[in-house]
C-alpha cells in the first residue's frame, strides 16, 4: 500500500451526456383591470398553453397581481431568479421575453473574453523552456 | 384520518407495488390506527398526478412516460420522512444503487485496467459516491421540502434531519471482526476490501443486514451524518431503480451513462504516492524491464536561487517518465511519479463493457485486459 487515494468528486458539465434546462419555474403575473396588462392577458389566453406544452420541463404558475404591472419571473436551478416587467407589451413581445427567460442559464451576465473555456487539459501542453534545441543568442 | 382514506391509500400503492414487481409480503394496513386524526407522513400517491413540479421534473430528466408519476413521487420520499417501506424510496434506491455501482465499476475497470485498488475505490466514490450523487440531484433542480408531511407538494424532496434513515451502501457482508476494526483500529488489507467491504472500500458496520426499513428497524441505529446529502443521493439512486423497473436495464444503463459517467473526474489527481522510486523498481522487476535509472537531461542555474533540473527515468533505452524540479531529488521523484502514472492510467480505449452482452442481439463477450494487481501490496 504505497499509494494512497485522495478523494475528489466528479464535475458535471450540462449538455455533456445529458442536458437539463436551467429554468425550472416561470411565474406569470397579470392584472385584470389595468391597461398595462392587456397584452399579458391576451398572451395568457392565446399563447401560454401552447408555450407551456412545448416546454414541459418548466413549471408554470399563473397568478393575479391586482393593481400592479404584469411581470414574468423565471426561477433557475442555481437558485437565482430573473424577473422581467412586461407592462404595455403585446403578446408576441411577451412571448419573446418568456423565451428569453426559458433560454437563460440563471447565471449573472458575464463578459466572455476567451473564445474557449474548458476544464480539460490542453492537448498541446504548456511550453517548456527546458526542452527542444534551444535558441542561440 | 378516516378509515376509508387509509384503505384507499394502501390500495393505490398496492397496485403500484404490483406494477414494479416488488415484495408484496405485507398485507396489513400501512399505518397504526391509534388516532383517527393522524395525518399521513408523506403525500398521498394520488396527489402526484396533479403536481406540476413532479411533471416538470419528469420532463426535465426526459424520463419515459412508462414511469408512473406515483413512482417518481415515491422516489422523492426519504425513509426519514416516511418509515413505511411501501411509501419511501429505500427499495427503489437499493435497486438503483446496485445498478449504479455495477455500471460504474465495469466502466472503470475496462477503461483503466491497471488502476490500483485504492484508486479504483476512490474513483468509484468520485463518480457514484454520495457527494457526487448529491451534486447530481441538486443539478436536477429538486427542491427540498421544509418539513415532510401529507400536505406537501409531491414534487418536493422530503426528508427530516432529526429522524433515522438508511445509508444505501451499508448493506451487505459485515466482517466478523467489524467491531474490533473500529474499536482497536485493526488494519485490513486492500485485497480483502474487494470481497468484504462496500463498493468504496469502507467497512460495513454490524447489524445492517436487513433490507427492511420499518419503524422498529430505524429506531435502533443508522443515524446518518449528513441527512440532506444522503436524501439527495437516495433520490438519484431511486430514480435509477424506477427506470430499471419500468423501462428495463438498457434504459437504466443509458441514464447512468448520461447523468453519472459523463461527468468529469481527472483520475491522475487521485494518486498520492509514498514510495514512488521503490514502486517503480518493483514494477520494472515484475514486468521484466531493465531496472530504472534516473538521468539528468538538462539543468539551469544550479548555483542560483531558483535552479531547475529536468530528470528522465530510463529503463534501458526507453524513457519511462520525465519531470522538472527545483532539486535533483524532487525532479527524480516527480519523474518516477510521472512514469508510474503513465503505467497506471493506461487505457485501451473503447473496448466494450460486459453489460453490452446483456442486449438481445449482442456479440459474445471477448475478454479484455485487466492487470494482475498491486505492485507493492
Amino acid at each position: 500500500m504505497t499509494i494512497r487515494a485522495l478523494e475528489k468528486v466528479s464535475v458535471g458539465q450540462n449538455g455533456i451526456g445529458a442536458f437539463i434546462l436551467q429554468c425550472r419555474k416561470l411565474d406569470v403575473h397579470y392584472c385584470n383591470q389595468s391597461g398595462s396588462s392587456r397584452g399579458m392577458n391576451s398572451f395568457i389566453k392565446s399563447q401560454l398553453s401552447k408555450f407551456a406544452s412545448l416546454n414541459p420541463q418548466i413549471e408554470f404558475a399563473v397568478s393575479p397581481r391586482p393593481r400592479k404591472h404584469p411581470v414574468l419571473i423565471g426561477h433557475y436551478i442555481n437558485g437565482k431568479h430573473k424577473s422581467i416587467c412586461v407592462k404595455n407589451m403585446d403578446s408576441l413581445q411577451i412571448l419573446k421575453k418568456a423565451e428569453l427567460l426559458r433560454d437563460a442559464s440563471g447565471d449573472k451576465i458575464k463578459r466572455v473574453n476567451k473564445p474557449i473555456t474548458s476544464i480539460n487539459e490542453s492537448v498541446r501542453g504548456v511550453w517548456s523552456p527546458y526542452h527542444g534545441n534551444g535558441m542561440a543568442v | 384520518m378516516p378509515e376509508w382514506m387509509r384503505g384507499a391509500r394502501s390500495n393505490a400503492n398496492g397496485s403500484l407495488i404490483d406494477q414494479s414487481h416488488e415484495s408484496p409480503e405485507e398485507s396489513s394496513t400501512p399505518h397504526q390506527t391509534d388516532s383517527s386524526q393522524r395525518s399521513l407522513p408523506s403525500p398521498h400517491p394520488d396527489r402526484s398526478l396533479r403536481s406540476a413540479k413532479l411533471a416538470a421534473l419528469r420532463a426535465r430528466l426526459s424520463l419515459s412516460s412508462k414511469i408512473p408519476l406515483q413512482v417518481l413521487a415515491r422516489a422523492l420520499v426519504d425513509p426519514s420522512a416516511d418509515a413505511h417501506p411501501r411509501f419511501n424510496n429505500a427499495n427503489l434506491a437499493f435497486v438503483g444503487a446496485s445498478l449504479l455501482q455495477y455500471h460504474t465499476s465495469e466502466w472503470l475497470v475496462t477503461r483503466y485496467p491497471r488502476l490500483p485498488m485504492g484508486i479504483l475505490f476512490a474513483a468509484m466514490k468520485g463518480y457514484a459516491g454520495e457527494p457526487a450523487l448529491d451534486r447530481i440531484a441538486r443539478a436536477w433542480g429538486v427542491e427540498a421540502a421544509a418539513a415532510p408531511g401529507e400536505e406537501v407538494d409531491p414534487g418536493y424532496l422530503q426528508f427530516s434531519p432529526d429522524k433515522p434513515t438508511v445509508m444505501m451502501h451499508k448493506w451487505g457482508y459485515a466482517r466478523a471482526e467489524a467491531k474490533e476494526l473500529t474499536k482497536y483500529k485493526w488494519r485490513r488489507g486492500m485485497s480483502s476490501r474487494v470481497v468484504f467491504d462496500d463498493p468504496f472500500g469502507k467497512t460495513i458496520p454490524e447489524q445492517t443486514e436487513e433490507l427492511e426499513v420499518s419503524d422498529a428497524r430505524n429506531i435502533r441505529e443508522m443515524i446518518v451524518p449528513d441527512t440532506e446529502k444522503n436524501a439527495h443521493a437516495n433520490l438519484v439512486r431511486a430514480v435509477i431503480g424506477a427506470i430499471y423497473l419500468h423501462c428495463g436495464s438498457e434504459t437504466a444503463k443509458t441514464f447512468i451513462k448520461s447523468y453519472v459517467l459523463s461527468r468529469e473526474l481527472d483520475l491522475s489527481n487521485l494518486f498520492n504516492f509514498k514510495l514512488p522510486q521503490r514502486e517503480l523498481t518493483r514494477l520494472c522487476a515484475r514486468e521484466n524491464f531493465e531496472p530504472p535509472v534516473a538521468r539528468l537531461l538538462s539543468e539551469t542555474g544550479r548555483l542560483s536561487r531558483t535552479p531547475v533540473f529536468v530528470v528522465g527515468i530510463y529503463s534501458g533505452h526507453d524513457m519511462l517518465g520525465e519531470a522538472a524540479g527545483a532539486s535533483l531529488d524532487a525532479a527524480k521523484i516527480s519523474a518516477c511519479i510521472n512514469a508510474l502514472k503513465a503505467w497506471y492510467l493506461y487505457s485501451p480505449g473503447d473496448v466494450g463493457l460486459p453489460s453490452d452482452t446483456l442486449a438481445e442481439d449482442a456479440t459474445p463477450w471477448r475478454p479484455v485486459y485487466v492487470d494482475i494487481g498491486e505492485i507493492i501490496s
